[in-house]
């Protein structure tokens, strides 16, 4: 038993320096010092978060950022409590956290088109979403916003929905078996495996909340806003430098997250360009958003009963 | 009656006033804790909703424990047959206590289908060892005389067996089914966030995931509640089944 105590020392001592993640590379001594809490582990969907603190880009702004992966659970709540500065979530949990009365700001959106989608077996040879909903088989879906928009959408469903069990095993043993992800995911797993899965984008069927959106305190907004454009800047340069090169910062990533391996990773970054850069971010800023994106989905949500009445429209703010 | 339902009573009418006092007073968020008040009015203004769920849940939970129940009484009576069978298969039961769920929901899944079946298979399996465990120490503790009168008279084994091993080993055979009758009902609600139906046949889990994700902590804490209801209706159908069944001659049972 003994090796085990030892191997821990050396695990410790190997791990403390990085244990409160030393000051940023390139940040000045009195940098600020500020955390940034991810909604899921480390994979290319926070590239350019993590190339932003390598690359130096959060300490020319003067800022030391520690990235702390989350994995599970509703960031949001953490944002509004004061216990992280910043998280990324979902713009659809940015509303529904402002209608329950938590002042959390939206400021900065990776994905312009969410990557939720739902996987299906191409030997089935479905050609559109509604494939999914009017035919036989199940349906593994959280139920969360976009699952209650569809099922609006389908009412005559024949599909049986059921909680999204964790991993693909569900998926690959079942032929008939439909399954929520994210194309940037599951479906290259999915490959992986010799299966044949095809996606449909939930944002085609007219649901596209900004997905893996940066909030704030609306506080901090409000009375610190040189801070929030200073971290909107070096996010845009680190997202810049990851989805011209995302080759270093996967290594890096990799080292943290080891479930998913180099070419997963490699494969992941090159399916979400599209969904990060947009013909629209190209005219403005990798990031951007605008109000009538967050006006069509706030009347979704009223619609769909999630939210009690239209947001208003400082649940964004563009630096 | 009151003297039995009073005292629990007043504890829970005085905690949750305590409660929503505490919230009221410091202005703790809903999305935090919602208020008792609050809970109350959502289980009354959504009670067809919930009543479903609770439905749906305690026909998997029953499912589960039934099978706990007989399968795990009949593992029991196979494993105190003889000492050879005991050595060979007990160490493999303790598999029921020690396996996550979480690992092995998504298999019974594929095996099963999701929904109903593979929900009650993951309440049948978080569950059945307390009733082996249980029933086999009960089965093992039969007093030495009264088992060399049944070899006196020329009792077959199974005679002994279903005469005197099991009647003697009942106390031990109704500890064993109050504590599964509360696990039945935890590996319900675990299993049903895990590989449960959605809409009109969902149950508590799923409730209580969708009402989380979508921000209703007072719809949360409603489900939690049923939940709990649940077990403990459980819990006390199987406490009546005891005073029921052991009254007229063991003596713990009459208090």
């Amino acid at each position: 038993m003994r090796w085990i105590g030892s191997a821990a020392l050396v695990l410790l001592v190997a791990c403390g320096g990085k244990k409160d993640d030393g000051p940023a590379p390139g940040a000045p001594p009195d940098a600020k010092k500020l955390t940034l809490t991810l909604d899921w582990v480390p994979e290319p969907e926070f590239g350019g978060f993590y190339q932003a603190r390598e690359s130096g880009a959060f300490g020319k702004q003067g800022l030391d950022v520690t990235i702390k992966a989350r994995g599970q659970g509703d960031t949001w709540k953490l944002v509004a409590q004061g216990q992280t500065d910043f998280a990324t979530t979902a713009a659809d949990q940015v509303l529904i956290a402002r209608d329950r009365g938590a002042d959390v700001v939206a400021v900065f959106a990776v994905y312009q088109t969410s990557p939720q989608a739902i996987m299906v077996h191409a030997a089935r040879g479905f050609t559109k979403i509604d494939d999914v909903f009017t035919h036989t088989g199940v349906l593994e879906a959280e139920d969360v916003t976009w699952l209650r928009f569809l099922r609006k959408k389908f009412p005559d469903a024949q599909v049986k929905v059921t909680a999204n069990a964790p991993g693909i095993a569900t998926f690959l043993a079942n032929g008939e078996l439909s399954k929520q992800c994210f194309i940037t995911s599951e479906p290259i797993q999915a490959r992986a495996r010799d299966s044949d899965p095809a996606t449909f984008l939930i944002a085609e069927a007219g649901y596209n909340p900004y997905t893996t959106v940066v909030i704030a305190r609306g506080e901090m907004v409000r009375n610190d806003p040189a801070t929030i454009k200073k971290l909107v800047a070096a996010m845009r340069e680190g997202w810049r430098a990851y989805l011209d090169d995302p080759g270093p910062m996967n290594a890096k990533m990799g080292e943290l997250n080891r479930e998913m391996d180099a070419k997963t990773f490699a494969e992941s970054a090159r399916l979400q360009h599209p969904l990060i850069e947009t013909e629209e971010t190209k005219k403005t800023s990798l990031g951007a958003m605008t109000k009538e994106r967050w006006q069509t989905l706030g009347q979704q949500l009223v619609d769909l009963a999630v939210i009690k009445q239209p947001p208003t429209m400082d649940c964004f703010a563009t630096f | 009656m009151i003297k039995r339902v009073g005292p629990p009573l007043a504890v829970l009418v005085v905690g949750l006033a305590l409660v929503e006092l505490y919230v009221r007073a410091r202005g703790t968020p809903i999305y935090l804790v919602p208020r008792p008040s609050q809970v109350l009015d959502t289980l009354i203004a959504e009670r067809g909703y919930l009543a479903s769920a609770l439905w749906t849940t305690a026909k998997a939970g029953l499912i589960g424990f039934a099978l706990s129940a007989l399968l795990g009484m009949a593992i029991a009576v196979g494993l105190a047959s003889s000492v050879w069978v005991r050595r060979a298969f007990a160490p493999y039961t303790i598999f029921f206590q020690t396996v996550p769920i979480i690992a092995i929901a998504p298999m019974l899944s594929i095996w099963l289908s999701p929904g109903l079946k593979a929900v009650a298979a993951c309440a049948f399996i978080v569950s059945v060892f307390p009733v082996i465990a249980n029933t086999l120490a009960g089965l093992l503790a039969t007093d030495a005389a009264l088992l060399d009168l049944f070899r006196l008279y020329g009792a077959s084994r199974t005679a002994t067996m279903f005469r005197l091993r099991l009647p003697a080993a009942l106390p031990s055979v109704f500890t064993g089914l109050q504590v599964a009758a509360g696990l039945a009902v935890i590996g319900t609600v675990v299993a049903e966030f895990l590989v449960g139906e959605l809409g009109e046949e969902q149950g508590l889990g799923v409730v209580i995931v969708s009402a989380s994700h979508n921000g209703h902590s007072d719809r949360v804490f409603a489900a939690v509640l049923l939940a709990s209801a649940l077990g403990l209706a459980m819990l006390g159908a199987v406490g009546f089944a005891r005073r029921a069944v052991l009254a007229n001659w063991h003596a713990p049972a009459r208090e």
